[in-house]
């Protein structure tokens, strides 16, 4: 594993769609350090990769799950009424260019 | 193609399920005209919501999972695929990594009266995005479509051409709808596939490259034609270096594909388990209760259609190829009607009459009880054959039963003393004409036939009066 | 207002004051305490006396933290990408309480998104500590705890990722209470880390908690990880019936010989914490010490870091600006997003979306995401295998009193006292119910003692919370009170 750095930091941050200042940056390297030596200890509790990972909280399954029923839509005002751009009933947005999804 | 080459294709068919409710909230699972208007908080994605699970769903999903020979999860649980898109108002679409509701199946399908054998990598339960409308400089959302529940099924790379991997999503799309899974309507988008293509000259795979998001059968073909010459050609040319692992689009127009960016750019989705939503057990009295809800699928009516019922390999495959149509033509066996007659009508006339009318048979006016009354007069010789499409338009064009026309004038003459009468004075007004039948000219039995149809103006019972008249003449 | 439910209750039911008068005094209160302490976000000005009933909660006002949905007010999650936000639906939990004629006055402020343990991370400003407005509230649920301690309400909502609710009550010296994950209804909530997030209260006693939380619990049809809880309920089980009852400490986190160079400050917990402990025995408590691994208790705080920024960042990732919140500006809709967040979102939060994204990379996901859940279930096994012998787990709440504002930083640190610092963590790797109570005064400010239980078993870590809550004798604690 490579070790992280400044770089990595930005583009991670860009993925996430947010912008660092330098200090932002330096921080997240402090932090990252603190985190690497801790996870380095726990790579090496014996047998630590045969453990299930927790994922949730409780050990409790879904008793049923819903019926098919449906419920009455939003009202379209409700939906749009925090909305800062939007076209009659829908939401506009800059044109999408390429499909990414 | 040039046989030098092996093609090597791979599917991922997403389709839309037919349900109430969408599979993570309660807002209805319908299209509509209307933008949002099936639409909750949840599938806006507003901060708190949380997903609720639809049982009809996952039971649906377990059942094509079965019907695909899968291997069932002991849990039913979700992964969360992380990515900022503007159709994704959660940042994150809710799918299924881990546990898929099935992996490792197969399912045995036809090209060509060949069986061949696809194998499915797994298929899993999702849900679908928003919908996005381009105008000239920005789009319009609308969240009707998300969190409708999807069922996308990836394939191992086992087609090796287009004919093939046509033949397989026909079968698939025929399951769905059999089973009621899906409608399976690729015009109305509820379908839309990815395909994998690369080429080879020997057992090594060659470059594998995606062509995402086409949407109906007919450019699934063009779109693997197109790219296996198009990766053939470069590699002729000597410049295979430039087939990518990268992602395409298929373009409807121009019947090409264009790249649109390098696998090298792919994005990590940073998969991981869907807290929200506690494991659920998959019990099995579930797959039990399940296995037993599911119909007769395609594959076995047509065996039964061919094998019991003797029906040609054309007819039996027109009538599975649309559920409606199956399921018609068995209502009308469970009626007592003669399978044979019953496909007849229904490769012939009927279809022909619903694409003329560009009509479903949902809305096809002559349902199978009625059509009987036709069918029951023809076998019983009431009506010939020619008199019963009449009457079979007529019912249609004025919306009334067909026996309507059956009990007044144009009930067959089967009467055999009045028949005779009847062939006797054409006989006798007609000396030369018998003279010459009985010289040799035999053509002119249809002559006489004639007669008696315009005397009793096409009523007569064709077969009886052919009896007589043989007999007189 | 300063007065415990019940006798609120009591006097309006006698028409002693009426549900318009104890508003108008919660009103005034919240401006007082706003201007002292920058609490809330929203002061309900206009909030309307319901009618009161037989129900406990009639009538008496309530603050509720601003990462809750509330219908027709704003809600914040004190971010500025969100500052403009009202819903247009109630969160399950203030709903109930609604039912229950309970009214609210307030959104108190939070650090943004209940991300962060001081306090100091509201889009509104820093919360300052009632005792001493130099020093931090203690977070997330910071304006929740500052103004139960200021006697606003007798209870105000938070919510419970880390220590959210917990040690905010410590440090304001009252009583904060998450309950078993799932006993009450996360809908509604805005989510940090959801396999940990809970839905609790701040107050001034051990009975009040139990009031407040019988009312705002209960399976929810839209949270599928709430559970039934009919026959749980929290006030009538409350006894003071503890004898025989067992609770274990861990050695290694407040064992003096385990920190070199302990300051006074520590040194004074440290001796508060054994004083509580003879507390429990006098009352019949069985307390036990128990020694753990000391390797897994230094990995908490990066197994919480690693797991609650990863689903944080998934959790926070609805937050464009597209639906709600402030439109960003841009040509593109990734400009779009883009301005949204980085105007909007803390350098706090950021840096944290940052982390959970490299551990959920997928060459980073196996050594650090799925390593660190690894470790949550050995430390969660380790635990309940002890609640086996044990009722509860009896620790110190942090390693002093509440830290002064400047130099406040909320970073990970490399420390001793790290592991006594961040242990109440371990209640929301495990959806324990987990309780802190006031356990007296260092330098005048107070400190706390936290009580963790087994899933489901709230009924009884209330009780004995409850129990030594009468024993020590800061009951209804509120600022000003001096006991060295």
């Amino acid at each position: 594993m490579g070790k992280i750095t400044k770089e990595l930091v930005d583009d991670y941050a860009k993925k996430l769609l947010i912008g660092l200042t330098k200090e932002e940056n330096d921080l997240v390297l402090k932090e990252f350090d603190i985190i690497t030596e801790q996870m380095e200890l726990i790579a090496n509790i014996p047998g630590i990769e045969k453990i299930e990972p927790m994922t949730h909280a409780l050990d409790r399954y879904l008793d049923d799950l819903d019926d098919d029923y449906v419920e009455e839509a939003i009202e379209i005002n409700e939906a749009l009424s925090n909305c800062q751009s939007y076209v009659d009933r829908e939401v506009k947005v800059p044109k999408v260019v390429e499909n990414n999804g | 193609m040039n046989n030098k080459y092996q093609a090597t294709i791979g599917l991922e068919m997403h389709c839309e399920m037919k349900s109430n409710a969408k599979v993570f909230s309660h807002a209805k699972n319908a299209f509509s005209n209307l933008a949002n208007s099936n639409i909750s908080a949840i599938d806006l994605a507003f901060p708190g919501i949380l997903p609720t699970l639809n049982k009809e769903c996952v039971k649906k999903a377990l059942e094509m999972s079965i019907i695909l020979n899968c291997k069932q999860p002991k849990y039913i649980y979700f992964d969360r695929k992380n990515y900022y898109y503007p159709d994704l108002p959660k940042g994150y679409q809710i799918t299924q990594m881990h546990e898929p509701v099935g992996v490792d199946g197969f399912l045995e399908y036809d090209v060509n009266g060949e069986v061949h054998k696809a194998l499915i990598h797994d298929i899993h339960l999702e849900e679908d995005s928003a919908s996005l409308d381009h105008y000239s400089d920005y789009s319009l959302i609308n969240y009707n479509r998300a969190g409708v529940p999807l069922l996308e099924l990836v394939t191992e790379p086992c087609f090796h051409n287009a004919d093939e991997a046509i033949a397989f999503l026909e079968e698939v799309k025929r399951i769905y709808e059999y089973t009621d899974i899906s409608e399976a309507d690729s015009k109305k988008g509820q379908i839309r596939c990815d395909v994998n293509v690369s080429i080879s000259e020997d057992d090594t795979l060659g470059t594998k490259v995606e062509i995402k998001n086409v949407n109906s059968f007919g450019n699934v073909y063009e779109a693997i034609n197109y790219e296996i010459k198009r990766q053939i050609d470069l590699k002729e040319a000597g410049r295979y270096q430039e087939v990518e692992q990268e992602t395409r689009r298929f373009d409807e127009e121009t019947g090409t594909t264009i790249r649109m960016r390098s696998k090298v750019d792919a994005i990590d989705y940073k998969y991981f388990v869907e807290p929200n939503i506690p494991k659920y057990k998959v019990t099995d009295e579930l797959i039990k209760e399940i296995k037993a809800r599911i119909p007769t699928l395609p594959k076995e009516r047509k065996a039964k259609y061919l094998n019991e019922y003797h029906l040609s390999l054309y007819d039996t495959n027109i009538i599975i190829k649309n559920k409606d149509y199956a399921d018609y033509f068995e209502e009308c066996l469970a009626l007592k009607l003669p399978p044979k007659t019953v496909a007849n009508w229904l490769t012939g006339v009927i279809i022909s009459y619903l694409n003329k009318e560009i009509i479903t048979l949902k809305e096809f006016y002559l349902t199978p009880k009625l059509l009987k009354q036709i069918i029951d007069k023809v076998e019983d010789k009431t009506i010939s054959i020619k008199q019963a499409k009449e009457i079979f338009l007529k019912s249609l064009e004025e919306r009334k039963e067909p026996i309507t026309y059956i009990n007044s004038d144009n009930k067959q003459i089967s009467d055999k003393e009045y028949l005779l009468n009847i062939i006797m004075t054409i006989l006798a007004n007609n000396e030369a004409q018998v003279a010459a039948y009985h010289a040799g000219k035999t053509n002119l039995f249809d002559f006489f036939v004639g007669q008696v149809m315009k005397e009793t103006k096409g009523k007569a019972n064709p077969v009886l009066t052919k009896e007589i008249l043989q007999e007189k003449l | 207002m300063d007065s415990e439910i019940i006798k609120l209750h009591e006097m309006l039911i006698k028409k002693e004051i009426t549900s318009q008068e104890l508003i108008k005094e919660s009103l005034a209160k919240s401006h007082e305490v706003q201007e002292k302490c920058n609490a809330f976000v929203t002061i309900l000005d206009d909030a309307l006396a319901p009618e009161v009933t037989d129900d406990y909660l009639s009538g008496i006002p309530f603050g509720i933290k601003d990462n809750y949905a509330t219908k027709g007010i704003l809600s914040t999650g004190s971010s500025n990408t969100l500052k403009n936000y009202v819903p247009f639906f109630d969160a399950t939990a203030v709903c109930n309480l609604k039912n229950h004629g309970a009214v609210a006055v307030n959104k108190t402020a939070l650090d943004e998104f209940g991300m962060g343990g001081t306090g100091t991370t509201c889009h509104t400003g820093a919360v300052k500590n009632p005792w001493d407005q130099k020093r931090m509230a203690g977070g997330s649920s910071a304006g929740s705890a500052t103004a139960v301690a200021l006697g606003v309400y007798p209870y105000a909502l938070g919510s419970d990722t880390g220590d959210s609710i917990r040690k905010p009550a410590a440090f304001c010296g009252i009583v904060g209470y998450k309950p078993t994950y799932g006993m009450i209804s996360r809908y509604g909530l805005f989510p940090f880390a959801s396999s940990m997030d809970t839905c609790g209260v701040l107050t001034r006693t051990v009975k009040d908690a139990a009031i407040v939380v019988d009312a705002m619990k209960g399976k929810d049809a839209k949270d599928l990880t709430s559970w039934d809880s009919k026959n749980i309920n929290l006030y009538k089980s409350l006894d003071g019936q503890v004898k025989g009852k067992k609770l274990f400490y861990i050695k290694e986190l407040v064992d003096m010989a385990n920190y070199q160079n302990a300051s006074d400050e520590l040194i004074k917990h440290l001796k508060n914490f054994q004083e509580v402990i003879k507390k429990c025995q006098e009352i019949g408590l069985i307390v036990e010490e128990v020694s753990l691994d000391l390797t897994l208790l230094k990995a908490i705080p990066s197994v919480y870091v690693c797991l609650s920024c990863a689903e944080a960042t998934s959790n926070m990732s609805n937050l464009t600006g597209i639906i709600f919140g402030p439109r960003g500006e841009g040509k593109t809709p990734e400009e779009i997003i883009m301005n949204h967040r980085t105007k909007g979102f803390s350098p706090l939060i950021k840096r944290r979306f940052v982390i959970g994204s490299y551990v959920l990379q997928k060459e980073n996901q196996e050594r650090y995401f799925l390593n660190a859940a690894r470790l949550r279930r050995i430390i969660v096994d380790k635990i309940k295998e002890l609640f086996k012998t044990y009722d509860g787990l009896i620790l110190p709440v942090s390693t002093g009193v509440a830290p002064y504002l400047d130099g406040s930083k909320d970073e990970l640190v490399k420390d001793d006292t790290a592991p006594l610092e961040e242990h109440l963590q371990i209640a929301n790797f495990g959806g324990f119910p987990s309780i802190t109570i006031p356990s007296g005064h260092i330098f005048s400010l107070p400190v706390g003692v936290n009580i963790t239980g087994n899933c489901y078993d709230d009924a009884n870590v209330l009780n004995i919370a409850y129990a030594l809550e009468k024993s020590l004798g800061f009951k209804n604690l509120k600022q000003g009170g001096k006991h060295e």
